[in-house]
């Protein structure tokens, strides 16, 4: 991980895209400090709040990392089967989430569990906050973490892969439910994904990540129409898309993600780059702005690459 | 407690009962193998008296009929009179010195499960620190010495070696009815499967650590004490607690080692002296009180078990 700078505005909706192994969960887990051991932030701010009165992640005392997890700032991870703890009832391990902080009374904390639920969609809420973990489905058990996220009213919501470990149509529902919460309650969410269809059903702006790096970032929109960043684009050609021309082969990134205890000089992506040019090998491209919002990471831009190559990236 | 619980509980009964039986129907046979029998070691004992004798026992009638003789009696609870000492009725004899076992048993596993769990947490939440190493070599040592071994070295320990270190002013008094008498014989039997629960105890508290769901107690800002206490540690019992049942299996075998020992009047002393003098009866009856423990034990294991882990249902 490496010179990753990037913020998130109040009621925002980010996306983190990359590979795995692109750095993205560790610096969706730096902002909560649960990188695991060894690993460690050795520099660099983490800076949260409002403009003057911010306070940095890295430089909190124990007690207010633990008092800003979960109140401030939640996160729900990849696999709800794991995720809870089998043992203890899902309502339970609901108010204790608000039992945690001094948000909410103890009696408000046990009273708020039930229209958690509910506002998650979980059907038959008094029941179900009765049951353990293993009663519920993948999906429900990701609604559940999502309530239990939220229970604090976050100003932030980190989703760590949320639908990776679920059936497809309970991804699309699992997405619908942060759109919605998300509006209607204005919590800011940052999904990490790999999967670039979710992050355009969600998110308004966008971060590439790759080898530890911000590749490219800026409005979805934008990024879907014009990606500027080599692998943004091949990130783009391998996912299927209906209203394409059907013989059209889908494009698959050859090569390996990255070594990272081992990374290539120059541009990290190179190696795998069928644009580069003499430069990439050598010096590392800074992160420019390439259009109004959005910057890539790249010499070799898109659109000149492709102007000049039309019939390697055209078909390839 | 459901209908289903209930239906088990009365299957495993059912269960302990047959395994009584069969037990002791493999010590009867067993035991009226050895030679000699409880009579040979009589003063003045002339081949007539020794017949006399065993036709007063009926142990001159077939084995079969001898058995089912016996049988009869347990079902009304009654094992049988003594052979050595005339008179003397097996069960009040039994259910005293299993009174006598169960509190060297109990002491013994409160000293198993306690200093165990918190020794193998202990190892787990500073591991790889000189802690952790410490409790892991003491745990070696505790396991791999036999019980005999330990006891043996413990008396030395207490009795020769305090005595001299205090120049006389400390005397530990071996043997049974003091309540400080309890201490070192429950250490000496508690030390084996304390090493093994400290073991366990510390594998699967540093499995659990990792999981996802002690995560998700981190992430959600509980306290430190919470995420070890009642997200981690509850979790990483489960498995301890099915060794439980054998635990305590170890524990009443190793009673007979460690009451002869250091001479305390239970189950177990009785064992092997019964066993020596050839009272036939009672060698049967404590061995079938010894099966029907163990299975009451395992019993009381696997109930406790679906209130730690409630994926597990009877
Ligand atoms: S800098 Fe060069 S190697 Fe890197 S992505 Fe751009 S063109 Fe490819």
């Amino acid at each position: 991980m490496d010179g990753v700078s990037f913020h998130v505005d109040r009621g925002e909706t980010v996306g983190i895209v990359g590979e795995s192994g692109s750095g993205k969960s560790v610096t969706a887990m730096s902002i909560l400090r649960l990188v695991a051991e060894p690993g460690r932030i050795a520099s660099g701010r983490i800076l949260f709040g409002d403009e003057g009165k911010q306070k940095d992640v890295v430089q909190m005392t124990d007690d207010e990392i633990r008092e800003f997890r979960g109140n401030d700032v939640a996160m729900i991870f990849q696999d709800p089967m794991t995720s809870m703890n089998p043992v203890l009832k899902v309502g339970f391990q609901i108010k204790e989430a608000m039992a945690a902080h001094e948000r909410f009374t103890p009696k408000q904390a046990r009273d708020r569990v039930v229209p958690m639920l509910k506002r998650v969609r979980i059907p038959a809420p008094e029941d179900r906050a009765k049951n353990y973990p293993h009663q519920f489905s993948g999906g429900m058990r990701q609604r559940a973490m999502i309530a239990m996220g939220l229970s604090n009213e976050p100003h932030l919501l980190i989703a760590d892969e949320p639908t990776t470990a679920l059936d497809v149509t309970v991804q699309a529902q699992i997405i619908e439910l942060l759109r919605d919460l998300n509006r209607d309650l204005g919590t800011a969410v940052i999904l990490i994904t790999h999967n670039l269809a979710v992050v355009a059903s969600l998110c308004t702006r966008v971060i590439v990540m790759y080898a530890g790096r911000i590749v490219e970032e800026g409005p979805t929109r934008q990024i879907f129409k014009s990606p500027q960043h080599p692998y943004t684009w091949s990130l783009l050609r391998s996912i299927p898309r209906l209203d394409e021309y059907q013989h059209e082969k889908l494009l698959t990134i050859s090569g390996l993600p990255p070594d990272l205890t081992n990374p290539p000089p120059g541009c990290k992506f190179h190696p795998r780059c069928r644009f580069r040019v003499d430069r990439c090998l050598e010096e590392e491209p800074p992160l420019g702005e390439v259009d109004p919002g959005q910057k890539a990471r790249c010499w070799v831009l898109m659109r000149n690459a492709l102007a000049a190559q039309p019939q390697q990236a055209g078909q390839p | 407690m459901t209908r289903g619980t209930f239906a088990y509980v009365g299957q495993r009964f059912v269960l302990i009962a047959l395994t009584a039986l069969v037990v002791s129907s493999i010590v009867f046979i067993g035991v009226h193998q050895l030679p000699g029998n409880a009579f040979l070691s009589e003063r003045q004992s002339s081949p007539q008296r020794e017949a006399e004798l065993l036709h007063h026992y009926g142990l001159d009638k077939p084995l079969p009929q001898q058995y089912l003789a016996w049988v009869g009696g347990v079902l009304h609870g009654d094992l049988g009179e003594s052979l050595v000492n005339r008179g003397v009725r097996i069960t009040p004899l039994l259910l005293r010195e299993l009174r006598v076992s169960a509190t060297l048993g109990l002491f013994a596993l409160l000293f198993t499960v306690v200093l165990g769990m918190g020794l193998g947490i202990l190892a787990a939440t500073k591991q790889n620190t000189w802690i952790d190493y410490a409790a892991s070599f003491g745990g070696t040592v505790g396991y791999s010495m036999p019980n005999f071994v330990t006891a043996t070295l413990l008396i030395l320990l207490t009795v020769t070696g305090f005595y001299a270190w205090s120049g006389g002013a400390f005397y530990e008094d071996i043997g049974w009815g003091k309540p400080e008498q309890v201490i070192v014989p429950a250490i000496a039997l508690g030390l084996y499967p304390m090493a093994i629960i400290s073991r366990l105890t510390r594998a699967s508290m540093l499995e659990v650590i990792r999981q996802d769901y002690v995560r998700t107690a981190w992430a959600k800002g509980l306290r430190p004490r919470l995420v070890v206490i009642r997200h981690s540690l509850r979790n990483a019992l489960i498995p301890v607690v099915t060794i439980l049942g054998p635990i305590t299996t170890s524990v009443i075998t190793g009673s007979v080692v460690i009451e002869y020992i250091f001479g305390i009047p239970g189950l177990g002393k009785e064992f092997v002296n019964s066993i020596f003098n050839r009272d036939y009866n009672i060698v049967i009856g404590v061995f079938t009180f010894y099966a029907i423990l163990v299975g009451l034990a395992n019993l009381a294991v696997d109930l406790v078990y679906p209130l730690l882990d409630p994926r597990i249902r009877y």
